[in-house]
């Protein structure tokens, strides 16, 4: 950008937009450092906009440069559109929301790549720049639209598991590399192109091979490539501030990714590569196929358990966000709290299709974040626990996972439910959970089954309650 | 099983081994309970009660033939006399300090436990009875203070004038030292806290106390969460520190101890004559010698108007509710011994054994040195933390919410980050090389160094961040760092200068998107944490 600087008067409009780079780049900082604590989220948030709106500021007052009138009108076509889908989007459906914004982070990013590339490309280290930024950007759109699509439920969560997968992704990885090395030698629209096209198929065949119970990890993933594809573009443009807010999102996407890889006690590589969920070891499920029936329980003897309870510990699992329970859900504490019952929410970290979800869930409900609790904090508790409630969770509250060895969800840590006096279980069938695989918690002689869609079962439950 | 509660016969001591409420448990777990006539009267538990809980009161001789005696203090001679052959006896033995006592009682060839040998473990807290007295101790520590301090504790502003609040500053933060806190703080003082053992920071703080330094680091972590002797430099430090504390503090709370060993003199001649006039020192340290130079136990000193206390009968002085909690831990000692049907000394114990001082006579102290059971025992883990004493509520961090400290990977996620970034780097660099031998006399190479230097620092600064970030907010944090992802605007519009052509238009969608996401991103995360409420 420094040749387009003429005059003095330019040279210091140009460091005053330096400078304004730096200070949204410490709001950006400031913003998820918000994030560390409920009291100081939203004053973190609101960082982020001003930090946004400064950068926006100070590049349209750049020196120097002449923005086509039609910017400022896409720009605010944009704010329109984008505040409609954010306040007309449900709390349930959040999780295709942030996925759908991040193939949006990805498009623009590929784009403003081929623009580079369409108006000229200075030197080798430019197309290389350009060529990393779209790449990235690809991968990013086209995974995250079918991630979209995925927790849409339009497109099954079963992975698609292609014979010779590795080998297809690693031809592929090739190809991009050797079109990369032609591309920037001669730097033409066909080479980009065509690497963008293998790089949007590679993207697609990534998410596709990943089963739904790894959506977590998918999504954080995603977020970590949006990141990384806006520091690509800020090296492409020279622009500090796209690296650093680039880097910034970058790392959170990957913290995010290890955080749940480890909740899942898996490794990375195993989760984007293993085709996990699709079909248990037929031995494994075999061998750890429980004898005996489930014992029902109707909700109106739960409720008479409920009321005699001293202490509530309640595992919300997708089944809930699926239902929409979660109302339902917060009026049965609100009752039991009224009459004295310690009533607590157990999180488990990928509880949900997003890190979180079943947080935003109760806060939405109006639950109060104090008595939800993670599943480092509450596990130890389950024993001295009278009811434990799990609504719409399967292989979360899995005894397998500590009791069976040959489980393929062996060694994951779990909310140990069936610790407590009585574990009630809300489900809406007998099916097996997301992973696919059997549970033993449902047969042990402490638990009873609340069959049904979770929202009607709840509210029944609050009737008896309360009549 | 016969249980035998004895009335204490050392002169001033109001405690008795156990509460009618604690006589009422084992009478439902199987014990018959026999308590001696009027043993409970100096604390406040008539005869009456202990028969309504189910006790029988009989005389004396009988209260100690029991199979079973209990009882506070160690026995007096006279009272071994009263020994069967065969009894057990659990008591306060202080085995180290009391060799004579030890030799006679193995005379009468009866099996003794000291319950104040009961080891500092997890599992043993429930029966640790040092731990409870010293509790009350902390606590009477203050009232006895407040007492001889002539002002308020918690600062007034009335029409007859102002007064500050008094100053407390306590010297060992133990179980003694965090009950003084507490009650201290509950009246309404500010409190101070030294502390030789870095542990004790963070219990001190939670008790909403200021914990005092000296600027010499040297870990006081000594055995069994006790504190240990230290460097001379140490203590000129932490004397200077006291000192300065003298001149500024109303009450000083003393309650060094180091086992085995006299109390650590800290509270020196020269700080007390320092200090106000109407100041108090309570030396909880006295039965030791003192932490304080002119402590005398059992005494109240005064010198220019500071009055020291040196009472050693704390506990005793709150017998009611000290024979109350002795009771409980002794009711969950038996248990762990087996109860009524299944009493024994069971050598394999890790809380039992190290308590045993004879069995039929013969000899057992000190105990063998116990295999490890204990998951970690080092460090050793103070004891004061999970007490479920009255200080409880207190002992909550401050801070709000529930969080409390997670476990971080931030090194090694940092040391990850910096190897990717080297590895990149190196990348770069190769690929340059080969691509283009003179690229590194380009600008644009010096530019891309430059992004990159900026790139790494702000990875760095990311990883750091993100670990902060409360699992419960997770889902706000993906779609914060969502709409700030959408920074990529900034390229849109840097690629939509000039005339319309094939270029601007492409940044035109480029800009279009972007800013879809920045402004969804940010308004979804307000919708989000505009819902999370306490």
């Amino acid at each position: 950008m420094l040749e387009h600087l003429t005059t003095k008067s330019d040279i210091g409009s140009y460091a005053l937009s330096v400078v304004a780079y730096l200070i949204a780049a410490v709001l950006f900082i400031l913003a998820l450092r918000g994030l560390s604590s409920q009291e100081t989220a939203k004053r973190g948030n609101i960082y982020g906009i001003v930090g946004m709106a400064i950068a926006i500021g100070a590049t349209l007052a750049l020196p120097g440069l002449r923005f086509h009138p039609l910017l400022i009108a896409s720009i605010v076509i944009a704010c329109a559109v984008g505040a409609m889908m954010a306040l007309r989007v449900g709390m349930t459906q959040m999780p295709e929301m942030v996925a759908l914004l991040h193939s949006f982070v990805g498009l623009a990013a590929v784009l403003v790549g081929f623009s580079i590339q369409l108006d000229h490309v200075a030197s080798l280290a430019e197309g290389i720049e350009i060529y990393v930024d779209v790449i990235i950007g690809a991968i990013t759109t086209t995974g995250s639209v079918l991630a979209f699509l995925k927790l849409r439920g339009s497109v099954s969560g079963k992975p698609l598991l292609l014979p010779g997968r590795h080998f297809l992704n690693l031809a592929m990885l090739i190809a991009i590399i050797v079109l990369g090395v032609v591309y920037s030698r001669a730097p033409q629209v066909w080479s980009l192109a065509a690497a963008t096209a293998i790089a949007s198929i590679l993207g697609v065949h990534l998410v596709a091979a990943i089963g739904g119970a790894d959506m977590p990890v998918v999504v954080s993933m995603l977020n970590s490539y949006s990141g990384w594809t806006a520091a690509a573009a800020g090296f492409m443009l020279d622009n500090d501030l796209l690296i650093i807010t680039g880097a910034l999102v970058g790392s959170s996407g990957a913290i995010l990714s290890y955080i749940m890889c480890r909740a899942m006690n898996r490794s990375i590589w195993n989760v984007i590569f293993g085709g996990f969920g699709a079909t248990p070891p037929p031995s494994a499920g075999k061998a750890a196929q429980p004898a005996g029936d489930v014992q029902e329980i109707d909700a109106a003897s739960f409720a008479a358990q409920l009321k005699a309870a001293k202490n509530v510990i309640i595992v919300p699992g997708f089944g809930m966000a699926a239902a929409r329970a979660q109302h339902a859900v917060r009026e049965m504490t609100d009752v039991l709290r009224k009459q004295g019952v310690n009533v607590r929410f157990a999180i488990h970290p990928v509880a949900g299709r997003l890190p979180g979800h079943m947080n935003v869930l109760l806060a939405e409900a109006n639950v109060p974040y104090d008595i939800v609790l993670e599943m480092d904090e509450i596990n130890q508790d389950f024993p001295s626990t009278d009811i434990a409630i799990v609504i719409g969770a399967n292989d979360i509250v899995n005894p397998a996972a500590e009791e069976d060895p040959t489980s393929p969800i062996a060694g994951m840590p779990v909310l140990q439910v069936w610790k407590a006096k009585l574990v009630v279980v809300n489900k809406r069938s007998r099916a097996a959970g997301y992973a696919g695989i059997d549970n033993p918690l449902f047969y042990k002689s402490n638990t009873k089954m609340l069959f049904g869609d979770s929202k009607a079962a709840i509210e029944k439950v609050v009737a008896s309650l309360k009549g | 099983m016969k249980l035998g509660i004895v009335k204490e016969t050392r002169p001033h001591e109001r405690r008795v081994a156990a509460s009618p409420n604690v006589v009422a448990k084992w009478i439902k777990a199987g014990w018959q309970v026999d308590v001696e006539r009027g043993a409970g009267t100096a604390g406040s538990y008539p005869d009456s009660q202990y028969q309504e809980a189910g006790a029988t009161i009989v005389e004396r001789a009988v209260a100690w033939g029991a199979d079973v005696v209990l009882k506070v203090r160690p026995p007096e001679p006279m009272e071994i006399n009263q020994l069967r052959e065969g009894t057990t006896l659990i008591s306060f033995i202080y085995p180290a300090q009391n060799e004579a006592l030890t030799k006679r009682l193995a005379v009468r060839k009866v099996t003794v436990l000291a319950m104040d040998l009961v080891p500092r473990i997890s599992r043993a807290q429930k029966m640790d009875a040092l731990s409870s007295m010293q509790n009350i101790s902390g606590y009477r520590a203050v009232i006895e203070a407040a007492n001889r301090f002539g002002s308020f504790f918690t600062g007034q502003f009335t029409a007859a004038g102002k007064v500050p609040p008094g100053k407390v500053l306590v010297i060992g933060a133990g179980v003694a030292g965090l009950a003084a806190l507490g009650a201290a703080k509950g009246l309404g003082a500010i409190v101070r806290a030294f502390d030789v053992r870095a542990a004790a920071e963070e219990q001190v703080k939670s008790m909403g106390a200021e914990f005092l330094t000296v600027s010499i680091k040297e870990a006081g972590e000594g055995q069994g969460g006790y504190a240990k002797e230290m460097s001379k430099e140490f203590i000129d430090a932490e004397y200077a520190l006291f000192r300065e504390q003298a001149k500024d503090v109303d009450v000083v709370i003393t309650t060094a101890l180091i086992p085995g060993k006299p109390a650590p003199k800290l509270w020196l001649k020269d700080m007390v004559e320092s200090m106000r006039p109407g100041s108090v020192v309570v030396d909880l340290a006295a039965e030791q010698g003192g932490n304080c130079e002119y402590t005398k136990p059992n005494e109240v000193v005064e010198v220019n108007g500071v009055s020291i206390i040196g009472y050693t009968d704390l506990p005793s002085r709150m017998a009611h509710v000290a024979s109350e909690f002795y009771g409980m831990n002794l009711f969950h000692f038996l248990d762990e011994m087996g109860g009524p049907s299944a009493f024994k000394v069971d050598h394999d114990n890790d809380a039992v054994r190290p308590a045993l001082v004879l069995e039929k006579g013969e000899k057992r102290y000190p105990p063998p040195p116990m295999k490890k059971v204990e998951a970690s025992p080092p460090p050793p883990k103070p004891p004061e933390v999970p007490k479920p004493l009255p200080v409880a509520e207190l002992e909550r961090p401050t801070t709000p919410g529930h969080h409390g400290p997670k476990p971080r990977a931030p090194s090694r996620s940092s040391g990850v980050a910096i190897a990717v970034a080297g590895l990149i780097a190196a990348l770069l660099w190769l690929g340059l090389r080969l691509a283009d031998p003179t690229a590194f006399s380009s600008i644009e190479t010096l530019k891309l160094i430059q992004h990159l230097t900026v790139f790494v620092m702000a990875v760095f600064i990311g990883f750091q961040v993100i670990w902060n970030v409360t699992p419960a907010l997770h889902t706000p944090l993906m779609s914060v760092t969502n709409a700030i992802s959408g920074i990529i605007v900034v390229g849109g519009l840097l690629q939509g200068r000039g005339d319309l052509s094939n270029h601007v238009g492409v940044a035109l969608v480029a800009t279009l998107f972007a800013t879809i996401n920045v402004a969804g991103g940010f308004i979804v995360t307000r919708r989000m944490l505009a819902m999370f409420r306490k």
